[in-house]
């Protein structure tokens, strides 16, 4: 018990150093593509502390909660992610779990941005509902196929039937399904082309509008731990997991650097382009594959 | 108690009550919770009874025996449980709210008068008694449904009754077709029969039988009915027809499928992935319904027709898992239709309470209701926690169950559906949470209160059913697993709090743990930090700009456009069109011929009396 609680909160706290770190570098490498400087690589640590020290407003009860909520849940989720040779709860049939926890934290987050009363933030959530039914279905489509071709729907048992060399990973097996994957990440973090959501230039960053001191803080652990959860599953799904804990923090962190560096290159699309683009090329796809794989 | 009583006592105490209200106010609603909660402490007493024999009760007309045959199984148990149940929370939650409404007699006689059709219906024990039945349970819930506040209510019980009219003919229809050849109406004798006539003799015939079921059940492409009903009805009946009438079109396909084991005539039929076409068809119209109702309940403006809509895109859900006939599928089918009933009433029911305060549907007439209705935003809350199928709620553990059964046949369009739906309802469920509870506050409903305790109980009650069904689920497989065994369907492994799958096991425990751990560590780091001050709504980043007026500073209106834009013009081809179109060429149609044949012109009657003369001539009549 006191052993589960205190893996519990190591990896807890593990999991926010990381993502901390994982976003400090992402600032660098986006400033050194547009040819700036950049902060140091540690300058995410600097701000959440700050942030946590700083006076800060509330808009009433629902926007604490939300804050809560959110982080909570993210919390929750990640301890159904396989991180390397971590397994703190090794629950089967976890892979659809996942998508429904990180949902908790997405409605906590909307709760109390749109609990501020700012219509900016609704116009913010109203985005990010739209375009999360635009990538959720081909990603959902690439984890069926997963979860049938494996033959498991946990992740773990996922991550064991890659074991045994580079040739057994997904990447190998279902190829058009990684690729997939890894557009429908870019969405899963807001990264343009599709950050419509959180548009600084439209709607003054969004669903963080009113967020300061604290609970912008709250946000950007949360969003650490969540850039954990997404590189770690991918990782897991598609990249064959990893017994060892560097190797694996190798691999979400190239998975990481990809994603940034795509996602700084390319301009917005609208929100119902934004969706119209996961329904055409990638769920065809997708759907290609899965009637391949599957009859 | 006899099993027939159940049937009687509500219908005869609806007459006597009737009367007594136009005494003594209110008495109605006051003996209608009081009958309820008697009928269902008695059915809560009849669990794992089920060995009480048939009852038959006989009686005459036309100089023919007619019997009215009852018989009690787990399956029926579970819905006379439920619409008990609901009957009995809708009726407590009635007494305050319709305080000021002018027709509430009649509400409460048709009502008391459609609890007892429908445990007529379930407790059936051949098809003339469930026909009688389902004919009453029709008529009292039209006569429900019109008596709406709304002129529009008229509209959409017309389109309610003419559909289940259609509906009731054919069953009918079909009945006396197999009455005629066998003399009997068992449930047993019939499905022998079909089973020797020829495959498409039988499926004709099952197809006219299922057919008012799926009418009821709300499934495309019968489901034209349900919005307008739902949003329509007065808003006490609107969670009853939600959370009980449709699901007794649910029991009518059980029925068919399982309990009259038409499933193995079916399977004789072609099939399709080791599946009859029946089925296939039947889940496919499953999964267009669950599109059909995603896409429509996101563009609603009005709340109950949202809610509607999401309650079409449910029973899709349902619907496909039923029909794809494994034990998992069979399993999370229930499972849902349970759970469905428990959050649809919850939200339908806190509806409810934001219009008896509020006096209106339009989302974007409301607004930053939370902090003036706290009981009744945390039931909707928590209902739509459970509708998205988020853990650790109900409502995650039946999709999870019906997810694994789509894969596991590797049904890949029907889970794309099911998935399409559930994402699709996190849009759906989030527009009237952020137009109605959150943002801005209008001004008007500043003195706006939280609704009368009695109100809010039926809320506590369905959101502790919530949450305890959403870590002990066993609770309630426990009780499917008797369904199943009686259905002669593999039962799914359970215990207290985990269910097996096919691709692994779901521990409810372990995950509402984890929920308080991760939680708790929230609000630690978040109390251990600085304390904030509090500030206005109206005290937000404007860009500079000075607001003064909250209502115009609410998004509501249009709350998904960009998603709209989408399916406009998919929206404006609804079927509803179609129906109505193909209506008016009825219509034009009958004109037609009526212009021609009644001309008001007294030469062409003449000319009609000799041409039938001469008819009758040619027949060899007179001559």
């Amino acid at each position: 018990m006191i052993l589960n609680i205190f893996g519990f909160l190591l990896m807890a706290f593990s999991a926010m150093a990381l993502g901390l770190l994982f976003i400090g570098i992402a600032r660098k490498v986006v400033a050194r593509v547009q040819k700036r400087i950049g902060p140091p690589f540690y300058q995410a640590y600097l701000d959440v502390f700050k942030l946590f020290t700083k006076n800060s407003i509330t808009h009433g009860f629902i926007f604490d909660f939300g804050a809560i909520m959110a982080f909570g849940g993210m919390i929750t989720t990640l301890f159904f992610v396989p991180v390397g040779p971590f397994v703190l709860y090794g629950m089967n049939g976890t892979l659809l779990l996942v998508i429904y926890l990180m949902a908790v934290a997405y409605l906590g987050m909307a709760m109390a941005t749109v609990g501020s009363g700012n219509p900016l933030a609704s116009v913010g959530i109203s985005r990010a509902l739209t375009q999360m039914l635009g990538y959720e279905l081909p990603f959902i489509v690439v984890l069926l196929t997963l979860i049938y071709s494996s033959n498991t729907s946990s992740i773990i048992g996922i991550v064991q039937t890659q074991q045994s060399g580079f040739m057994n990973w997904n990447l190998i097996n279902i190829p058009i399904g990684t690729a997939i994957a890894f557009v429908t990440l870019l969405g899963l973090m807001g990264k343009k082309p599709f950050d419509a959501p959180i548009a600084p230039s439209e709607i003054a960053s969004g669903p963080v509008v009113e967020h300061g001191g604290k609970y912008l803080a709250f946000i950007m652990l949360q969003h650490a731990v969540s850039v954990v959860v997404k590189t770690a599953l991918f990782v897991d799904l598609f990249l064959g997991g990893g017994n060892n804990i560097f190797i694996f923090i190798v691999k979400m962190l190239i998975v990481w650097l990809l994603v940034t560096l795509i996602g700084s290159i390319f301009p917005r699309f609208k929100v119902e382009e934004g969706v119209l683009f996961y329904w055409r090329w990638p769920l065809i796809a997708a759907l290609l594959q899965a009637v391949i794989i599957i009859f | 108690m006899s099993l027939f009583y159940y049937t009687f006592i509500p219908i005869v105490i609806a007459f006597i009550a009737y009367f007594l209200n136009k005494k003594i106010k209110l008495s109605l609603a006051i003996l209608n919770s009081v009958v309820f909660a008697y009928l269902f402490y008695q059915i809560s007493r009849l669990y794992n009874q089920w060995n009480i024999p048939h009852e038959t009760i006989s009686y005459y007309m036309f100089d023919r025996e007619i019997q009215l045959i009852f018989q009690l199984t787990p399956l029926s148990w579970l819905f006379i449980f439920m619409t008990t149940g609901a009957g009995l929370l809708i009726a407590i939650f009635t007494i305050k709210s319709q305080q000021e409404y002018v027709l509430r007699s009649s509400f409460h006689l048709n009502f008391a008068i459609l609890i007892g059709s429908i445990l007529g219906v379930v407790l059936a024990g051949d098809f003339l008694t469930l026909f009688i039945f389902w004919e009453i349970m029709t008529w009292s819930s039209f006569f429900l449904i019109s008596s709406g506040e709304k002129k529009a209510a008229q509209k959409a019980s017309y389109r309610y009754i003419i559909l289940s009219t259609i509906g009731a003919y054919l069953m009918v229809t079909a009945l006396f077709i197999i009455y005629n050849q066998i003399h009997t109406f068992g449930y047993n004798q019939v499905a022998a029969h079909l089973s020797g006539l020829p495959i498409t003799e039988s499926i004709i015939l099952i197809i006219m039988l299922a057919i008012p079921f799926i009418i009821k059940a709300g499934v495309f492409p019968f489901h034209v009915w349900v919005n307008g009903a739902h949003s329509n009805a007065p808003k006490e009946f609107s969670p009853f027809l939600s959370g009980l009438m449709l699901k007794v079109g649910i029991y009518g396909v059980i029925l068919l499928l399982y309990f009259v084991p038409l499933y193995n005539i079916l399977k004789e039929s072609v099939n399709y992935r080791g599946l009859p076409i029946f089925n296939y068809i039947l889940a496919i119209f499953g999964c267009i319904t669950v599109i059909t109702g995603t896409i429509l309940a996101i563009r609603q403006e009005d709340v109950k027709r949202l809610v509607a809509f999401s309650s079409i895109s449910q029973m899709g859900y349902i619907i496909m898992a039923l029909a794809i006939s494994t034990p998992l599928g069979f399993t999370g089918g229930l499972l849902h239709l349970m759970n469905h009933m428990i959050f649809k009433t919850t939200i339908f029911l806190s509806i409810a309470a934001v219009i008896y305060r509020t006096k209106t549907t339009k989302m974007s007439e409301m607004g930053g209701l939370i902090f003036k209705m706290p009981v009744t935003f945390t039931a909707y809350l928590i209902a739509i926690i459970a509708l998205a199928g988020i853990p650790p709620t109900n409502g995650f553990i039946s999709k999870w169950v019906i997810y694994q059964a789509l894969i596991d046949k590797g049904y890949i369009f029907l889970s794309v559906a099911a998935f399409f739906g559930s994402i699709g309802s996190f849009m759906y469920v989030f527009k009237p949470l952020s137009t109605i509870f959150l943002g801005q506050l209008k001004p008007e409903h500043e003195n706006i209160k939280e609704v009368p305790f009695l109100m809010q109980l039926p809320m506590f009650v369905l959101m502790a059913l919530i949450l305890l069904f959403g870590i002990l689920p066993g609770l309630q497989m426990n009780l499917i697993n008797q369904i199943s065994q009686l259905l002669n369907i593999q039962p799914v492994g359970f215990t207290l709090y985990s269910i097996t799958g096919a691709f692994g096991k779901w521990n409810s425990l372990v995950i509402f743990s984890l929920f308080v751990g991760g939680f708790l560590l929230a609000f630690i780091i978040f109390i251990s930090a600085k304390k904030s001050k509090q500030v206005g709504l109206m005290d937000t980043y404007t860009s500079g700009e000075y607001m003064d007026d909250p209502e115009a500073y609410h998004y509501a209106y249009q709350y998904f456009r960009p998603f709209d834009r989408v399916f406009d013009s998919f929206a404006a081809r609804s079927l509803t069109v179609i129906y109505d179109t193909f209506a008016q060429n009825i219509v034009k149609l009958g004109n037609l011929f009526r212009k021609s044949i009644v001309t008001g012109n007294g030469q062409t009657y003449a000319f009609y009396m000799v041409l039938f003369i001469v008819i009758l001539a040619f027949a060899g009549w007179i001559i």
